[in-house]
């Protein structure tokens, strides 16, 4: 009953914006697609124009990681009742957090990029507001549920907050931390593609430069090599993760 | 010494866990503590040492006064009180000596114990806290693999780290079979002969009461119905503190 509304208003919904699937056979008989064929290897392996821009898209990742999650560490502490100096840090901490979450994150790279530029500098600084709001999420809840009890016995011993927190709490968090650390380098490569698209530097400005010449043969080489080192990524991420936790 | 003096602990919704205590211990006493499950026994041992704040009377430790004591200050009167707890509160994803280390805290600065610097005398101490309970083959192991008697040892470790004036003890043997448990008590009762420690340890059962304790302090719903010699404790005590008389039952089964 309920999947035979949910598939009525689906269809209304698509009529009302416009949504036609005769158009899927329209894009699939294009002509232009003969042009993302063959692909130009030589162009594509040349270390300018490709390897060179991955690599930067690379590093802004992992900038962006270092810098959020570096960041999202002291703030996950900070927002947690079992963690937190006090209330009022409490509080400032998650309403801040609650705003930096409310924007979406191309948002943030737009806004940097009017800033400070067109460049990776930008795109560093937007990936790394995307990778503290999302590593704070997802590390506030491990520190919500960490074990209390030895961080009564530090408190106990006459220890001072910080200490308390570093000897009684953070080593029980830690694999978690490393592995949310590396999902969100993950996510961070993929996200860094996409910025370069408007203009926050990397192999996104190359995909971005190829399609305005109409060059898709090029387009979908850097494609090709963009999708096998990202797997490649994954694949290790994955396995590291698997023996953290 | 330790004074309570007219110490009361009323926790938020109206639950009165301690009621009017009045207790004086000298230094170097060996005092067991006995009650029924919600007597008021760990509210007792936390506050001494300002875990759980005293809504009225005054606790002194060495002179120092607890109830209302400033953060410094409770950290002070905490560095010279060590505690051992029922389910030992170790950290298990690292290391014991990581964990003895713990103890010294309150006296190394905030910034080295934060990086893990610990310095040289700290690592030292702690490896001589460790030898004392016979553990120290242990130091570089996971705290999670060791059994639940190693652990409390190693939670015990961890009190001495901190050169303490003071022990308390809360249930340390509640979670350990009875062989291991008598091992404990006898540890406790050996480091509060040989180091002189005051020590205050909270216990279910009444025959490691009766073989380990001097001075028996009886509680019943937050006040003190017993205070005195072991010897003097009769089947009318029992019946005081847990509210009829006692049973083959409330003995354990002491094996060895």
């Amino acid at each position: 009953m309920v999947a035979a509304l949910v598939a009525a208003y689906t269809v209304l919904a698509g009529r009302t914006i416009g949504f036609d699937l005769s158009t899927f056979w329209q894009v699939w008989s294009n002509p232009l697609w003969e042009k993302f064929w063959p692909i130009p290897w030589d162009w594509v392996l040349d270390r300018h124009n490709v390897l060179d821009p991955l690599v930067e898209t690379f590093q802004i990742a992992i900038v962006s990681t270092l810098l959020g999650c570096g960041l999202a560490l002291p703030v996950a502490f900070a927002m947690s009742p079992l963690t937190s100096p006090n209330r009022v840090v409490l509080v400032v901490t998650r309403s801040i957090m609650n705003v930096v979450r409310a924007v979406p994150d191309l948002f943030w790279a737009k806004l940097l990029v009017t800033a400070v530029g067109i460049g990776a500098f930008a795109g560093s600084w937007a990936l790394s507001v995307f990778s503290l709001a999302v590593m704070v999420k997802l590390f506030s809840e491990t520190v919500d549920g960490a074990d209390p009890r030895p961080l009564e016995a530090a408190r106990a011993a006459g220890g001072r907050h910080v200490p308390v927190v570093r000897t009684g709490v953070l080593p029980t968090v830690l694999p978690e931390y490393v592995a949310y650390g590396l999902y969100v380098f993950e996510l961070n490569i993929r996200a860094s593609v996409v910025l370069g698209l408007v203009g926050a530097g990397g192999i996104g400005r190359v995909v971005e430069a190829q399609r305005q010449y109409f060059r898709f043969d090029r387009v979908l080489g850097v494609l090709v090599l963009v999708f096998v080192v990202v797997f490649v990524i994954e694949q290790v991420s994955v396995a590291v993760r698997k023996r953290l936790v | 010494m330790i004074e309570f003096r007219d110490v009361s602990v009323t926790y938020r919704g109206g639950v009165r866990a301690l009621r009017h205590v009045d207790l004086t211990i000298d230094d170097g006493e060996f005092v067991v503590v006995v009650g029924l499950s919600g007597a008021g026994k760990s509210t007792l041992l936390r506050a001494l040492n300002g875990l759980i704040p005293a809504t009225g009377g005054s606790i002194t430790v060495g002179g120092t006064e607890v109830v209302g004591a400033g953060i410094a200050e409770l950290r002070d009167v905490r560095s010279r009180i060590g505690m051992i707890f029922q389910t030992f509160n170790l950290v298990h994803r690292t290391s014991v000596v990581n964990n003895v280390l713990m103890g010294r805290l309150a006296g190394v600065p905030a910034w080295r114990s934060t990086l893990g610097l610990w310095p040289a005398d700290d690592r030292e101490a702690a490896m001589e806290a460790l030898e004392r309970v016979g553990i120290v083959e242990k130091a570089y192991v996971r705290a999670s693999n060791l059994s639940g008697g190693q652990q409390q040892r190693v939670g015990i470790a961890r009190a001495l780290a901190q050169e303490p004036s003071v022990m308390l003890a809360d249930e340390p043997v509640a979670a350990l079979d009875p062989v291991t448990s008598r091992q404990v008590m006898g540890d406790l009762q050996r480091i509060n002969r040989d180091l002189g420690i005051t020590t205050l340890v909270n216990l279910h059962y009444l025959d490691l009461a009766l073989e380990f304790g001097r001075r028996l302090v009886g509680l019943r719903d937050g006040e003190v119905v017993f205070d005195g010699d072991i010897d003097e404790v009769t089947d009318e005590t029992f019946r005081d503190i847990y509210g009829r008389a006692i049973t083959d039952d409330d003995l354990k089964v002491a094996e060895g």
